[in-house]
């Protein structure tokens, strides 16, 4: 029984998959990366192997992926996260034709073939205005926890004009709003609107084919999910594995070349 | 053409004229463009600074100086990468968004991101997308000669677009249309220097920016009305600071900004949509139309950081207004983003620290919608000034 | 007499002596400098080298100097002395290195720079008037803008022998006129139709051989690399345009590129992918930025930059010397325009350079300081790939400053751009024809 394993090592947190020769996912881990990323792919690693009941002479192929992935010693190769998290998303919604995946640092728009092969993708790593970060600063101006943020921009009814563009003035425009009566349910919609529109920004970049799958930490964030639905005029795919989608797909990427390496060499001259 | 597209100020006092023209100057959705072409007539766009709209109108045309807006661009951000003007953006989305319908773009190649919008236009709207280039050396012997020429070009597209003959005769016809709303401009910011309590700058400007939106006949109609109203307005003098503002010849600042401005401080002259007043003195209305416009072009114009001019060097030209404008203090502003207006910044600043003049400097953005930062600080500026 | 020792002479013979000739051109400038002689300050659109060495000038390329400002590492601190003069961070870093260079008396790593006497600025790039006008204060030297009418749309250059293309001909000509008139008051020195011919002679060369060798490339596999290379290339035939250096640089070049093309002999690296580059390259991390798609097997084949760059020598236009005014004036509205047009009206062009070359990809490089070449490139990308189905990329650096170039988030992108390219070919191979 041949198994594989994606470990996506992200900047706040390392993810790994394994799985098996349906493609199934067996084992699955999530941790916090840490200072060291080498140790945290090596812990994400064990522990997946641990949840999935799965020795590691078993696994035969290790595909490691994020901006961690060259620290994934113990891998057999590295494959980007773009590639990654199309794959991943493409095997859990097959009709998947664009992905968005906002992430804590950063946010990326990929359009897909079927196949899961590329045709188009667009990253914003320059800034963190339109990623999760963007979230976390108005969540530390309000003085909630982030998991209160989508709820109760849920309460929202009419959204407030969040016009800076920079995370780090985001604070301050949270608090004059704040000071000048606007209730915290309406900003925060408009927090929630702003790093919508700028993902949407991304995606149409690339352009915007249904459908289109929502991946990353903020997939759990339902606010997030009805402001891009209703902005997007269609229904997002959400996952609850979206945390493992670039694992998923760097899994898959080694259980590919677990095949391939067991399919007998094409006689020379076939067509 | 011949329904009026901009009828809602007429009879109305002084202070509700000044707000339908801030209404129209405001609205996205470009409603007087969209008379015109309900009444059968068709639109020429050109970009920023200047363009030589007589030609349109002598054609029957409507010029409408496209200058961006207040909006997200939403389609058109896809179109371009980073590191840009907002105006670049807001101006295609208006197009993409069916905001504003043309039948003609034409732009000039001010500065190197503009020099791409025939490119990125052309390939992305319907209708033509021409570049005017007007001379960049002036100071050539054969440049008037070439910018007739290159007039007469305009001179064609137009009659081919509007499918009639556009003779000397209408040109002419033009010119004197043209020639008076110079007059009148010059006349509102004549009371601006003069009398600056009279006339606050965001009004002053929405007054001027209409002209960019309606057939010019009406912007004089306007403008005659509304400069005795506003010469005979009793409103307090106040002890303000006599500045100039310098950074709006492309994107324009938010009108909210200007409003900012004008609670602080005078201001008795700027560069505000300068394209609409670039010629300085009356186009002759004898001999050659398009020779008349050339040379006015070449010898008779404002300055701005997109025209080189050896004749017309930025710093001189700076101090050169304060002085006649009679200003104690300068409002530096640069659209972010904006290659010329930053580097001109540095040209400015050395300039007026040469005469020991003060000055305020800021980057904008017309899609701004919070100043409560920038007003402190100009208020502050002020405050220092006054303290002097 | 054997082919086989040439063989070892010939290949990389080019880089060689480029580099040579570099080395050579800037002792030549430091001595100038030294001797407190003004040189001509010009720009890779429109230099009018042909024109200016008439007059004895030493030639500036400030553009030049700038990116060799930033392959030498000492970008960062001439930036940063531009921006404490007061210079914004959003603006081109060519000019912020340059006004540093100036601050500094000249010092550059490369030798001394010599103060402008003249500078000429076509507007080809609206920021070089910019430029100049800072050399116009810093110096109180002349600023010639040399004003080329471009194409007024895409697919509407004038030909020449029409009407339309002869009043803009004619304008250029006055103006040629004109900058002889001034050169003759800088220099001192009378006008001498006679040495014009020559320079122009030896353009005419340097024009030839440029538009062989990239046409050369079109081989399989290529014969250099367009952006590391053609760089080097594009170096030589900016500075010693119209000197009899370039002219035999040129000439060896094609000898040595068709050599190379003969015996199948390509680049160092082992060619998996032909790519096109489009844009401006990567100059603050350039030798690495070229690994990161050598290292895939990439190697570029041609470049827009080799067309814009090179003021349109590409075009190979051949300078008539029974009427070498006129014919100078034609050339450089030709090439000028040429230049524009390759980047602003590229679609139709780049579609033809995938074909003719054989492109596998197409990346597309925009940088935060030149907005004449970036500004258009994303949709110019759109249009692309509405009329190809042809992979490409998008990403985005700077040429001068290292603070907006990251390295691994550029190659996280060009990574996936290369897995997708694998991909495809590997879905193409299964695929049964």
């Amino acid at each position: 029984m041949a198994y594989a394993a994606g470990v996506d090592v992200g900047s706040t947190q390392t993810k790994a998959v394994v799985v098996d020769a349906a493609r199934t996912i067996v084992g699955r881990a999530l941790i916090d990366t840490g200072a060291n990323v080498m140790r945290a792919a090596e812990t994400a690693f064990r522990q997946a192997l641990t949840d999935g009941g799965v020795p590691e002479e078993e696994v035969e192929f290790v595909v490691g992926t994020g901006y961690g992935r060259y620290k994934v010693t113990f891998g057999n190769t590295q494959i980007t996260e773009i590639s990654c998290h199309a794959r991943g998303a493409v095997q859990l919604f097959p009709r998947t034709r664009t992905v968005l995946d906002m992430g804590g640092q950063d946010t990326k728009a990929i359009r897909v073939q079927p196949t899961g092969e590329i045709v188009d993708f667009c990253m914003n790593d320059k800034c963190a205005a339109g990623t999760g970060r963007f979230l976390g600063a108005a969540a530390v101006a309000l003085d909630l926890p982030l998991s209160e943020l989508g709820p109760t921009a849920l309460r929202g009814e009419r959204a407030v004009k969040i016009s800076t563009t920079c995370t780090v003035f985001a604070e301050s425009e949270v608090l004059s709003w704040l000071g000048k009566g606007k209730k915290i349910e309406d900003i925060l919609l408009g927090v929630h609107e702003s790093i919508a529109a700028r993902s949407i920004g991304l995606l149409r970049r690339v352009g915007i084919e249904a459908e289109v799958t929502f991946t990353g930490g903020v997939t759990r964030n339902q606010a997030m999910v009805d402001t891009l639905n209703k902005r997007l005029g269609l229904t997002v795919n959400v996952s609850e594995e979206s945390h493992y989608i670039g694992a998923l797909g760097a899994a898959l990427f080694a259980l590919d070349r677990i095949v391939s390496a067991r399919a007998p060499a094409p006689a020379k001259g076939a067509a | 053409m011949t329904a009026a597209t901009f009828p809602e100020w007429r009879g109305l006092p002084l202070d509700d004229i000044v707000m339908r023209c801030r209404e129209l100057v405001e609205d996205t959705d470009f409603p007087t463009v969209r008379r015109w072409r309900d009444g059968g007539g068709k639109v020429v766009g050109h970009f920023q600074v200047y363009f030589p709209e007589e030609i349109a109108h002598a054609a029957g045309l409507l010029p409408f100086k496209v200058r961006g807006a207040p909006v997200e661009p939403t389609q058109a951000d896809s179109r371009f990468g980073s590191y840009l003007c907002s105006i670049i953006k807001t101006s295609l989305e208006l197009a993409l968004s069916g905001r504003v319908q043309l039948d003609l773009f034409v732009t000039h190649p001010i500065c190197d991101a503009a020099r791409n919008l025939a490119g990125v236009w052309g390939r992305n709207v319907s209708y033509p997308c021409r570049i005017l280039y007007l001379p960049q050396n002036p100071n050539s012997g054969f440049a008037a000669r070439y910018l007739r020429d290159e007039y007469d070009r305009v001179r064609r597209l137009c009659a081919e677009l509007a499918e009639r003959d556009v003779t000397d005769d209408d040109l002419h016809r033009s010119i004197a249309v043209f020639n008076e709303n110079r007059a009148l401009l010059r006349r509102l910011y004549a009371l601006k220097r003069e009398r600056p309590w009279l006339l606050p700058v965001d009004e002053g400007y929405v007054l001027m920016a209409v002209g960019g939106l309606v057939p010019r006949e009406e912007h004089n109609d306007l403008l005659r009305t509304v400069l005795p109203l506003l010469e005979a307005r009793t409103l307090p003098r106040r002890d303000q600071i006599r500045v100039i503002l310098e950074g709006g010849f492309c994107e324009q600042p938010p009108l909210d900004l200007l409003r900012a401005i004008a609670r602080s401080c005078y201001v008795v002259d700027d560069d505000l949509l300068i394209g609409l007043r670039w010629l300085m003195e009356d186009v002759p209305q004898a001999g050659d139309p398009l020779q008349a416009l050339a040379e006015s072009y070449i010898d008779r114009s404002a300055h701005s950081p997109v025209q080189h001019d050896l004749r017309k060097p930025k710093d001189r030209m700076l101090l050169e207004r304060l002085d006649q404008a009679d200003a104690q203090a300068a409002i530096l502003m640069a659209a972010k983003m904006c290659e010329p207006g930053l580097e001109e910044l540095v040209v400015h600043t050395r300039a007026l620290d040469s005469r020991g003049i003060r000055y305020f400097v800021s980057e904008f953005e017309e899609n701004m919608t919070s100043f409560d930062s920038l007003e402190i600080q100009l208020e502050t500026f002020v405050e220092n000034l006054v303290f002097d | 007499m054997t082919t086989e020792i040439q063989a070892t002479d010939i290949v990389g013979r080019g880089n060689d002596t480029g580099a040579r000739l570099f080395r050579q051109w800037f002792e030549g400038l430091t001595a100038a400098a030294n001797e407190g002689r003004g040189a001509a300050y010009v720009f890779v659109m429109g230099s009018l080298c042909e024109l200016l060495r008439v007059f004895d000038f030493p030639i500036v390329f400030p553009e030049i100097n700038s990116l060799q400002a930033a392959v030498r590492r000492v970008a960062a601190e001439y930036l940063n002395e531009a921006e404490n003069y007061g210079y914004s961070p959003d603006i081109c870093g060519y000019v912020k290195a340059d006004v540093a260079t100036q601050l500094r008396g000249g010092a550059h790593p490369m030798g001394k720079i010599p103060k402008p006497a003249i500078a000429i600025a076509t507007n080809a790039c609206n920021t070089y008037i910019k430029w100049g006008e800072i050399w116009e204060r810093m110096y109180g030297m002349p600023l010639f803008t040399l004003d080329i009418p471009g194409s007024r749309g895409a697919g509407l250059a004038s030909p020449p022998g029409g009407e339309d293309f002869e009043r803009d001909r004619r304008y250029v000509a006055a103006q040629l006129e004109e900058l002889i008139a001034l050169c003759e008051r800088v220099s001192g020195r009378k006008f001498d139709i006679d040495r014009l011919r020559e320079h122009l002679g030896w353009a005419n060369e340097l024009n030839q051989g440029w538009q062989r060798v990239l046409e050369l490339n079109r081989s399989t596999p290529a014969v250099f690399n367009a952006l590391s290379d053609g760089t080097i290339y594009l170096g030589v035939a900016n500075g010693f345009r119209g000197a009899p250096e370039g002219a035999a640089f040129f000439n060896d070049l094609v000898r040595e590129m068709a050599h190379k093309a003969e015996r199948g002999i390509g680049t160092p690296v082992d060619e998996k992918w032909r790519l096109i580059f489009v844009g401006v390259p990567c100059y603050p991390i350039f030798r690495r930025f070229s690994e990161l798609f050598s290292d895939w097997g990439g190697v570029f084949v041609n470049s827009t930059y080799l067309w814009f760059a090179s003021g349109g020598a590409n075009l190979g236009f051949h300078y008539d010397l029974q009427r070498p005014l006129d014919s100078l004036a034609e050339g450089v509205l030709l090439g000028v325009r040429d230049a524009m047009d390759s980047m602003f009206f590229q679609t139709k062009a780049l579609v033809q350079m995938v074909d003719d070359y054989g492109a596998d990809g197409v990346v597309f490089h925009p940088i935060k300081s030149c907005r004449t070449v970036s500004t258009g490139l994303a949709d110019t990308r759109r249009a692309l790939m509405a009329q190809r189905d042809i992979p490409s990329l998008f990403v985005e650096s700077d040429m001068m400053d290292k603070r907006v170039v990251s390295e691994a988030q550029m190659k996280n992108r060009i990574d996936a751009f290369f897995e997708g390219l694998a991909a495809r070919r590997h879905q193409a191979a299964a695929t049964p024809v």
